[in-house]
């Protein structure tokens, strides 16, 4: 059903002369150099690929370029160099009205400020991809109303933009992007206009209805809390450049560098980390076989260490056929929270006589 | 600094555009005119009240309850200000030139939205558009398009462009970045996301670009009022030339209320159709609950009133519709229904004589269009031939400029009436002012301003150019530019406090009738000799309607039928022009016949079968013009038979039947005696030509004041002022430098130096308290009707003869000769004609007086035909 997103080199320089920046970048100019001669670059050399149903989130601060990186995935904005393929077509080689064929049927989009119409009914907002599209109205309705239905705005069709708060003005932005059926949804910093609390519903909310539909999301935030609760792969952007993509788990315990590393500082591991990226892989088999409570890979640090605390034998970690995927011991428990990302050095004299594994 | 020639550019850009460009102003203009014909003749058609009732409904609709009731109330207002035709005239061309201001501003307003370079380059453009002021526009859109509708909507247009392209530029720039990215990201095409989601969302602001579209066209449909579009502009424009601000209040109150509808509505119709307002609207109303006052119709409700008013009106106007207009019988039918278009500048000698010829021109047949138009506007559109002809150019000095850069468009008609006289003018109260030489070293007094009129007045001109100087005064005076209006009200505002104010005036002016001002006199005679009153034509009139033009041409007013002309119109009060010219015909019968006779015959006449025996005096005028008749009426078949008389012979064989005519009678005074004696079996046929008389006035209430040397000694009782006009005019001259010291006044009087306005207004003034006062008079002049004045005797006749040049006849002449005592009672001739026959006469030298009237006949080709029309 969903499509592989590839992007492949992606430049985009604004300013004059933009390809003759492309390839000072390409020969290793950096952003400071450019600068001096007017042009900027937003975005330079980015590639990654997003497999279908996957939740792709593009970290980094503001001015990083995770912008308009998002916006040359759909077109709205045309890279500089480098492609764009999504669904096997190359977008960046489409014209203008194929292109917006694309936009309508296939991706849609989420914006930090819900971007709603506000001149437009609820059920109209959700309705408005599909009568781009040209469905018909009675369709559209019920099509929107469902959607809405999905995000849980049901009896709210009728209601304006303005009469709803801030959480549920996104959730119609969400049952607007949804209504289209599109296969890619970019969510532009979706949430983070909206107060804490009511962004954890909107994440929690995202989780469950992927797990049903399966999108391809492009996620992107300047939240690494965010970054890490939602994305099955994570990159992280400076400067323009993409210096890290991977889980949660990699950009946490193996930062590409200082920049990543000072980055996830600040982050609460024991909430980030869950014991699929905590557990030992060489298993003998037999962990599971006691009456003794486990843990799934999802399982939260928090819950591991409490499991850990209760058991003297190491957490056994089952998937969800109740196979045995690994085991925590107490010790690598203790390592995460130490610093997270060393493993524990053995003891010169161990008094227990026990040999710990190595990761 | 070199001079950069600017303006020869944008005049040789103007004459390239008139002379290739002529076929897209053209297009334009039928576009325009036919916009505004349409919209007019549907706002023209309705009675007034019903029109007022649909208009009510709209605001019942729109608005609400209080609304509708209110917006009837106004227009039933402007309708008994009996202002309608003019506001639904001023409110056709607002609606004209806002849909075609619309049509423009709105599509480059979103063009410039969408592109930065696009802005970059309107947005200097509008700024040129709106702050270029309107009168440097308003020119060459006559040029261009000629007087009437077209250019006034042209002017408005490009006036209110501006805030339509601005607001539309704003409003859709305004709107969100990211609802246009949402548009555009769920795969809108431009076009869509232009009308689905900005102008949607633009349109409260658009709307206001609207409004103020509106606006701004009602501002400058006044101003547009110059250019003759009439409607309320020109009744505003009117109600300024005359400072009547009765009539200009009026009129802007029509304009106010025009305003406010079109304000409320265009705001309201903004709520409505952007769906925001209507949402706003709804939620308001909602917490407000309903009443009376705001409760409005649904939109179906408001349709139906509409329509059912629309159609009472339409059947109205198609049953109740009869032929109104009179028509003229078949013998008078001259004109077949020709149109003729006349202009006119709204100065009280124009609107009378304009009025005047439109209703006899009406009486022949002609379908006449009298347009009001600014001096300017006037000439431009004669020159294009957009109007026919025009009776009120005061030539040779006043509208000298015009005729400098015109002339060659336009034929000269002849003047029919003089002279006029050009001044300064102070308030008499500014002792010690007389005359332009006691302005000298008064700099500060005056703040060292003279205030002017319009720049581009002849007047204005020749007071830079030569009066200042020659009296050493241009460096100490400063002319302010102005206007007439303005001037009026200066001159107004520091009468009211009684401060020193010198202002630019001219005679015949009311000015001086509301005022008590003097004309500084003019002893140099800097302003030159007074003006008459040329009727104008565009070039060619004459020749494509001989009979009008003849009739024009013969065209001459005495003092008496102008004075009282304009007093009966003055009476009936604006609009009522042609009514008051209507009453005064029937109080002077026989007067349209005279003006505009129908010829009955053609070729030779039976009368002419009989030669005629005309007698004359060896004096140069009547040399002149006795030989000049006799090569006309020879060339009409007529036989003449010249006999060289003394005075007393003439009279008495025209008396005794044997001479029958005489071309120069000197009368009332110089040949008085011979008059008297003989009077009961002449004939009088007229005054072909009126020196002046110049004297000066007081009123009759002022006794034992009946000559000048009555003067002598009442110093007191007048204030030692006599109230002059403008100085420099040959009579204040006169007055100064021969009347005053010939009388011994010159130590006890002061001549005020004014202007005629000032000098009217004065006596008026004065009149009014039965103050003593004296002013500078003149005959022909309407004061004498307007007011009982003892013309002060002037027995030493310093002031000159104040005879007119007469033609008279044996009493069976006129009997005998019907066709001739016609066209010599229709016979006048301009100083300036007979001087050059007189001149050329001489130059040919005795004996060969024929040659020279043949030889001036070939430089006049159109006397023939004025002269003896057929």
């Amino acid at each position: 059903m969903s499509s592989r997103l590839e992007a492949e080199h992606l430049y985009k320089v604004f300013g004059r002369r933009q390809n003759e920046a492309v390839e000072r970048l390409r020969q290793g100019a950096d952003r400071e150099e450019l600068r001096a001669d007017g042009t900027t670059a937003a975005v330079i050399d980015a590639s990654f690929t997003v497999e279908p149903g996957q939740i792709f989130v593009v970290m980094g601060l503001s001015g990083s370029g995770k912008s308009t990186l998002l916006r040359m995935l759909n077109g709205l904005l045309e890279p500089t160099a480098g492609h764009v393929r999504f669904d096997g077509q190359d977008l960046t080689e489409l014209g203008a009205a194929d292109l917006r064929a694309v936009r309508s049927r296939k991706i849609s989009m989420v914006f930090q400020h819900f971007a709603l119409f506000p001149h437009r009914s609820v059920r109209e907002n959700a309705a408005y991809g599909l009568e781009v599209q040209g469905v018909p109205r009675a369709e559209r309705e019920k099509r929107a109303d469902e959607a809405l239905a999905l995000c849980g705005l049901a009896g709210w069709e009728k209601s304006w933009p303005d009469e709803l708060s801030g959480g549920m003005q996104q959730r119609v932005g969400l049952a607007r992007a949804l209504a289209t059926d599109a296969d890619l949804l970019l969510m532009d910093e979706s949430f983070s206009a909206l107060d804490p609390l009511i962004r954890r519903d909107m994440q929690d909310q995202l989780l469950e209805l992927q797990k049903t539909l399966k999108k391809t999301i492009v996620f992107i935030t300047h939240d690494l809390n965010e970054a890490m609760r939602l994305g099955d792969s994570i990159a992280v952007m400076r400067d323009g450049r993409i210096v890290q993509i991977g889980s949660a788990e990699d950009i946490l315990m193996r930062p590409a560098d200082d920049y990543v590393a000072s980055f996830t500082q600040d982050v609460d591991r024991s909430r980030v980390l869950t014991a699929g990226a905590v557990m030992d892989t060489a298993v003998r088999g037999d962990e599971a076989d006691c009456g003794c409570e486990t843990a799934t890979p999802g399982t939260p640090f928090v819950e591991l260490c409490a499991l850990s605390a209760r058991l003297t034998h190491p957490v056994a970690v089952l998937d969800e056929q109740r196979e045995l995927v690994g085991v925590v011991p107490r010790q690598r428990v203790l390592d995460f929270l130490a610093d997270g990302a060393s493993d524990a050095v053995p003891c010169d004299a161990p008094r227990d006589g026990q040999v710990i594994a190595h990761a | 600094m070199p001079r950069v020639p600017f303006g020869d550019w944008i005049n040789s850009a103007v004459d390239w555009l008139t002379n290739h460009m002529a076929w897209l102003f053209d297009l334009c203009k039928t576009v325009f005119q036919g916009t505004y014909d349409g919209i007019d003749t549907v706002l023209q058609a309705p009675q007034p009240l019903l029109l007022a009732g649909i208009f009510a409904v709209i605001a019942f609709w729109l608005r609400g309850t209080s609304a509708g009731v209110l917006a009837f109330l106004g227009f039933a207002f402007i309708d008994s200000l009996g202002l309608w035709e003019n506001a639904m005239v001023t409110l056709s061309l607002v609606l004209v030139a806002t849909i075609i201001a619309l049509v423009i501003s709105v599509p480059v307003g979103i063009w410039a939205a969408r592109s930065s370079r696009v802005s970059g380059v309107v947005r200097p453009v509008l700024d040129f558009m709106q702050t270029l002021p309107a009168m440097i526009y308003l020119i060459p859109a006559i040029l261009f398009f000629g007087t009437g509708a077209p250019a006034g909507i042209v002017a408005t247009l490009i006036f209110a462009l501006a805030p339509g392209v601005r607001m539309t530029e704003l409003g859709i720039r305004q709107v969100d970045k990211e609802l246009v990215e949402a548009a555009e990201a769920f795969g809108t095409t431009p076009r869509n996301t232009l009308l689905r989601v900005q102008l949607p969302l633009a349109l409260p602001t658009v709307m206001a670009g609207v409004n103020q579209v509106i606006m701004l066209g009602l501002s400058m449909a006044a101003i547009a009022g110059m250019v003759g579009t009439g409607g309320l502009g020109g009744d505003v424009n009117e109600a300024i030339g005359q400072l009547d601000v009765g009539l200009g209040s009026e009129a802007g109150i029509a304009i106010v209320i025009l305003a406010i509808y079109l304000d409320r509505m265009t705001s309201a119709l903004g709520t409505q159709v952007s769906p925001l307002g209507r949402r706003a609207a709804a939620r308001l109303r909602a917490a407000q609950g309903l009443k009376i006052w705001s409760y409005r119709p649904r939109p179906a409700v408001a349709v139906i009133g509409v329509v059912v008013l629309a159609l009472v009106a339409g059947g109205m106007g198609v049953f109740g519709g009869g032929a109104t207009t009179a028509t003229a019988d078949d013998a008078n039918n001259v004109g077949q229904g020709k149109r003729i278009s006349i202009g006119y500048i709204p100065w009280d000698e124009g609107v009378a004589s304009t009025f005047l010829w439109k209703e006899i021109l009406e009486q022949r047949g002609y379908k006449v269009d009298a347009k009001q138009l600014d001096a300017g506007a006037l000439y431009t559109s004669l020159a294009r031939g957009d109007i026919d002809f025009e009776t009120d150019s005061w030539l040779p000095v006043t509208h000298e400029q015009y005729w400098k850069k015109y002339g060659n468009q336009l034929d000269d008609l002849g003047s029919w009436y003089g002279p006029t006289s050009l001044e300064l003018s102070v308030p008499s109260y500014m002792k010690g002012i007389d005359s332009l030489e006691d302005l000298k070293g008064k700099a500060d007094l005056f703040g060292g301003k003279i205030t002017g009129i319009e720049s581009s007045a002849g007047e204005m001109a020749l007071l830079k150019s030569k009066v200042l100087k020659e009296y050493g005064l241009d460096k100490e005076y400063k002319v302010v530019d102005s206007s007439t209006p303005a001037m009026l009200a200066e001159l107004k505002r520091a009468y009211a406090k009684k401060k020193p104010v010198v202002v630019t005036l001219w005679s015949p002016h009311w000015a001086y009738n509301d005022f008590d001002l003097k004309k500084l006199k003019d002893p140099k005679g800097a302003w030159g000799k007074g003006d008459g009153v040329h009727t104008l034509s565009r070039k060619g009139f004459a020749k494509d309607n001989p009979v009008v033009g003849t009739w024009l041409k013969d065209f001459r007013l005495e003092e008496k039928q102008l004075t009282s002309l304009e007093a009966e119109i003055n009476k009936a009060g604006k609009g009522k022009q042609q009514e008051a010219v209507r009453v005064w015909l029937a109080k002077n019968p026989g007067l349209v016949d005279k003006l505009a006779p129908v010829q009955q015959t053609a070729a030779t006449p039976a009368e002419a079968k009989r030669p005629v025996n005309v007698a004359w005096f060896p004096w140069d005028e009547d040399v002149a013009v006795t030989y000049l008749w006799k090569n006309v009426l020879e060339r009409r078949g007529y036989k003449l038979n010249l006999k060289q008389m003394d005075v007393g012979p003439v009279y008495t064989g025209l008396a005794g039947g044997d001479l029958d005519l005489n071309f120069d009678a000197w009368l009332p005074y110089a040949q008085k005696n011979y008059w008297d004696k003989s009077k009961a079996h002449l004939k009088d046929l007229g005054t072909w030509y009126q020196p002046t008389s110049l004297e000066v006035a007081v009123p009759s209430y002022v006794k034992d004041v009946k000559s000048l040397e009555d003067l002598k000694g009442k110093a007191k009782t007048f204030g030692g002022r006599i109230i002059g006009i403008e100085p420099g005019t040959g009579e204040m001259t006169l007055l100064k430098d021969k009347v005053l010291p010939g009388y011994g006044l010159d130590k006890e009087y002061k001549v005020v130096d004014g202007s005629t306005p000032a000098m009217l207004a004065e006596l008026k003034r004065a009149y009014a308290k039965k103050k003593p006062v004296a002013v500078v008079l003149w005959s022909p002049h309407w004061a004498y009707s307007e007011y009982q004045l003892t013309k002060l005797k002037d027995d030493k006749k310093l002031f000159g003869e104040g005879n007119t040049i007469r033609t008279i006849s044996s009493s069976a002449f006129p009997k005998r000769y019907p066709q001739l005592t016609e066209w010599i009672k229709n016979f006048t001739m301009s100083e300036k004609e007979l001087g050059s026959l007189e001149a050329e006469i001489k130059k040919r030298g005795h004996g060969h007086e024929k040659d020279a009237v043949a030889a001036w006949l070939e430089e006049h080709p159109d006397m023939v035909e004025r002269m003896t029309p057929q």
